[in-house]
C-alpha cells in the first residue's frame, strides 16, 4: 500500500496534562501510546492521524495536511468522533473505558483506560495449535457480555477479531478499537487503510447491509473463536458465498474438542444470518455450558427464532 | 529529462467528472496516468481517484529516482489500485465493487512503457504519425479484430462503452502491456478517456497533436470533442507530452528534471474534487461541539 509512515510523538513528549511514555501501536488510522497523567496513573492515548491524509515527519508535532487533503481529514476526524461517541455511552468491564477527548496539535485524541495484557491474536500465536477449550469458552464468554452491553445500545461492533479482543492480565477480556463506525461513513477522497483481514466479517458486511444486525458481530465471534483452533481466519465470507472451502470445526479438530463446542462455532459461522445465534445472550448460554454430550437440537429452536427475526429484518 | 506536457480535464455535459489525470517525475522518470470511472456503477468516481492517487503516490515512493523495473512495477500498482478499490468496497460495504479503466505511462532511461486495461487510450505520434496505440478492451473492438464491424459501424455501435477488463468490479484485470520503446526528439505520447476520442476520428487526434505544441493542442482538441460532443457530452480528459532531448536549447514551457534532487518529485492531478457531493466540512465549532459532547457523555456515565 501506498502509505507514508508517520511519526509518533517522542517519550517524554506532554500532550495535554499526559506525559507520553512510548508508542503502543501504529495502525493507518491512528497510533496508540502509553502516557501518565499528573498523579502517574498510565493511559492509552488513541491520536487521529490517518496516513494516507496527514504526515508528521521526524522530530515534528503537528502532522502536515496538504490543501487538497483538508476535507477528507476533517471528515476523518468525524469517523473518530464515532468512535469516541460509541464508547464514552458504554461502561462495562469487558469494554475499554474512555477517560477524556481532546484537541490539540491540529488533531485529536481520545484517551482510555490503560490495559496491561496482549491481545488474543498474540496469545493464539504463541499458543499455536494448543489452545485449551475452557480458555476459549471463558474468554468468549466474558466477551459477550461486552459486547451485549454494545448491542443494548442499538450500536454494533463490526470489527470483532482476536486482535482487538485485548487479555489483562489477569485473563479477562476486553474489547477494543470501535473503529468500525468510520466504514459506513463515505468521502470523495478515501482514506486507503492498510491491509486487514477481511476473514472475519459476515457474509452481510460484504453485501447487504440491510441484513446486519447482532448476528452478524455473532459471525464475526464464531470466526475468531475458530481463528483459535486454527491459527488463522477462516476463508472470507464473500469467497464462501460462492464456494465454500471451509472444513467445519466439527470435522477438522474431532476428538480434541469437544462436539458440543465445536458444533457452537460451526453454528456461529453459518452464512445464513437466520441459522446463527441471534443473540449474544443465545451464544453466551450455550457457551457457558460444560458439556460432553451432543450438541442441542439446533434445529428446533431455529426454527421458532427464524421466523420472528426474518420479520425484524424485514423492517430494517 | 526534457519534456512539455499539459492535460486537462472537463465534466462535459454530465453531473459529475468521474475522469482523473496525473503526471508526477523525478529527476529521472516520469510517470502519466488516467482513469475514467465507470459511471454505471456505484461510485465509479471513486474507483478512478483511488487509482490515480495510489498510483502516484507509488510512483513517488519508489522512483527514487527512478524504479528499479519499469514493467514490474507497471503491474504491480495496477493489480494493488484494483486491489485498493476491493478494500475500499469492503470497507465501506458496497454492494457493487466500483470499477474505472487505467491508463498508466511510465518514461525512464529514454523508454517509455505503458500499460491499460479498459477503453481508454494513449496515442503515440511519431514524426506527424500514428506509431502505436492501445487497443481497446470492449466487445466492439474484439468484432473488429474478427472483421464482424468495420470503423465506422463501431463508432456508432450501441454496446461500444462495454469494456471487459478495468480496475475494481468482481474480476481481476486483465492488464495488456506495451513492449519498451525508445522515445526520440519530438515524440508525442497522449492518452485520453473515451469522451475525447469518440466523438474524434483518429486523423484529426493524430493531425493536431503532431506538431507537437501539447499546450495549444489539448484545449483545441478538447474543444472540439465538446462541440461534436453535444448535449450528451461525456467526461473528457485528455494528457499530452513531447519528448525533448536534453541537449536541445531552452524551449519555451518545457520542463527539465536535470537540476532536480534526486529524492524530490512533482506531482500535478486533475479532475479531483470538482463535484462536491456530500463531503460537508467540519467547521470550528463542530469539533468543538463534537469534543464537548463526547466529554460530556463520558462524565455521565462515570
Ligand atoms: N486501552 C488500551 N490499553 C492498552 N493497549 C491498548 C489500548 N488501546 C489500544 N491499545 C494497543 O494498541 C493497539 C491498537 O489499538 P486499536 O485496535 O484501538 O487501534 P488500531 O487497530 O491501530 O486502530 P485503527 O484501525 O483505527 O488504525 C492494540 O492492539 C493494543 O496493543
Ligand atoms: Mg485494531
Amino acid at each position: 500500500m501506498a502509505t507514508q509512515q508517520n511519526c509518533a510523538l517522542p517519550p517524554g513528549f506532554l500532550l495535554d496534562h499526559y506525559r507520553v511514555e512510548r508508542q503502543l501501536s501504529l495502525g493507518g488510522f491512528s497510533i496508540v501510546y502509553l502516557a501518565y497523567d499528573q498523579d502517574g496513573t498510565p493511559v492509552a492515548i488513541k491520536e487521529y492521524l490517518p496516513n494516507s491524509l496527514a504526515l508528521r515527519a521526524e522530530g515534528e508535532v503537528t502532522p502536515h495536511v496538504t490543501e487538497a487533503h483538508q476535507g477528507a481529514f476533517r471528515y476523518g476526524m468525524k469517523c473518530f468522533f464515532e468512535e469516541g461517541r460509541a464508547l464514552a455511552k458504554l461502561v462495562h468491564p469487558n469494554v475499554v473505558r474512555v477517560l477524556n477527548f481532546f484537541r490539540a496539535n491540529g488533531t485529536v485524541y481520545m484517551v482510555m483506560q490503560f490495559e496491561r495484557g496482549r491481545t488474543l491474536h498474540d496469545y493464539v500465536q504463541k499458543n499455536k495449535g494448543n489452545v485449551r477449550e475452557r480458555f476459549i469458552r471463558g474468554v468468549f464468554t466474558r466477551m459477550l457480555n461486552g459486547l451485549r452491553e454494545v448491542h443494548a445500545h442499538k450500536l454494533l461492533h463490526l470489527d470483532i477479531k482476536p486482535s482487538n479482543i485485548y487479555l489483562r492480565a489477569d485473563g479477562t477480556p476486553v474489547l477494543l478499537d470501535f473503529g468500525a463506525a468510520r466504514q459506513t461513513l463515505l468521502s470523495d477522497t478515501p482514506i486507503l487503510k492498510p491491509m486487514y483481514t477481511p476473514g472475519f466479517a459476515s457474509p452481510e458486511q460484504f453485501n447487504s447491509r440491510d441484513a446486519l444486525g447482532p448476528w452478524s458481530d455473532i459471525y464475526s465471534v464464531g470466526a475468531s473463536m475458530y481463528a483459535c483452533l486454527a491459527g488463522s481466519s477462516p476463508q472470507r465470507s464473500d469467497e464462501r458465498v460462492k464456494h465454500d472451502t471451509v472444513v467445519p470445526a466439527t470435522k477438522a479438530w474431532a476428538g480434541q474438542y469437544s462436539p458440543h463446542f465445536l458444533a457452537t462455532i460451526d453454528w456461529c459461522l453459518q452464512l445464513d444470518p437466520l441459522k446463527r445465534p441471534q443473540s449474544c445472550f443465545a451464544l453466551q448460554k450455550v457457551l457457558a455450558q460444560r458439556h460432553r454430550e451432543a450438541p442441542p437440537q439446533q434445529k428446533t429452536w431455529l426454527e421458532g427464532l427464524g421466523s420472528r427475526l426474518k420479520t425484524m429484518i424485514g423492517r430494517t | 529529462m526534457r519534456f512539455t506536457i499539459f492535460q486537462e480535464s472537463r465534466v462535459g455535459k454530465r453531473r459529475t467528472n468521474q475522469d482523473r489525470v496525473a503526471y508526477s517525475y523525478t529527476r529521472d522518470a516520469l510517470l502519466l496516468v488516467l482513469a475514467d470511472g465507470m459511471g454505471g456503477h456505484l461510485y465509479g468516481e471513486v474507483a478512478a481517484q483511488i487509482s490515480v492517487q495510489f498510483i502516484a503516490q507509488s510512483f513517488q515512493q519508489e522512483a527514487r529516482p527512478k524504479v528499479s523495473d519499469p514493467v514490474l512495477f507497471l503491474s504491480r500498482v495496477l493489480s494493488n489500485a484494483h486491489h485498493a478499490i476491493l478494500d475500499y468496497a469492503f470497507d465501506k460495504q458496497l454492494s457493487d465493487v466500483p470499477r474505472t479503466t487505467i491508463v498508466a505511462c511510465l518514461v525512464q532511461e529514454g523508454v517509455a512503457h505503458w500499460a491499460h486495461a479498459g477503453d481508454s487510450r494513449l496515442y503515440m505520434i511519431r514524426k506527424g504519425k500514428l506509431a502505436a496505440q492501445t487497443r481497446d478492451h470492449s466487445r466492439v473492438q474484439l468484432m473488429l479484430d474478427q472483421g464482424l464491424l468495420d470503423a465506422e459501424a463501431a463508432a456508432v455501435h450501441p454496446g461500444r462503452n462495454r469494456i471487459f477488463s478495468c480496475l475494481g468490479g468482481n474480476h481481476p484485470p486483465q492488464i495488456e502491456f506495451s513492449r519498451g520503446v525508445s522515445l526520440i526528439n519530438g515524440d508525442v505520447l497522449a492518452i485520453c478517456s473515451d469522451g475525447v476520442w469518440g466523438p474524434l476520428d483518429a486523423d484529426t487526434i493524430v493531425g493536431t497533436l503532431a506538431d507537437g505544441r501539447v499546450m495549444d493542442a489539448v484545449p483545441k482538441l478538447m474543444n472540439e470533442a465538446e462541440t461534436l460532443g453535444g448535449p450528451q457530452c461525456d467526461n473528457m480528459t485528455l494528457i499530452a507530452m513531447t519528448w525533448h532531448d536534453d541537449q536541445q536549447e531552452d524551449i519555451p514551457d518545457t520542463v527539465s528534471t536535470r537540476t532536480m534532487p534526486a529524492d524530490a518529485y512533482t506531482t500535478q492531478m486533475e479532475g479531483f474534487g470538482r463535484s462536491k457531493r456530500d463531503q460537508e466540512d467540519l467547521s470550528e465549532d463542530e469539533i468543538e461541539r463534537a469534543i464537548r459532547e463526547i466529554n460530556a457523555a463520558i462524565h455521565k456515565f462515570k
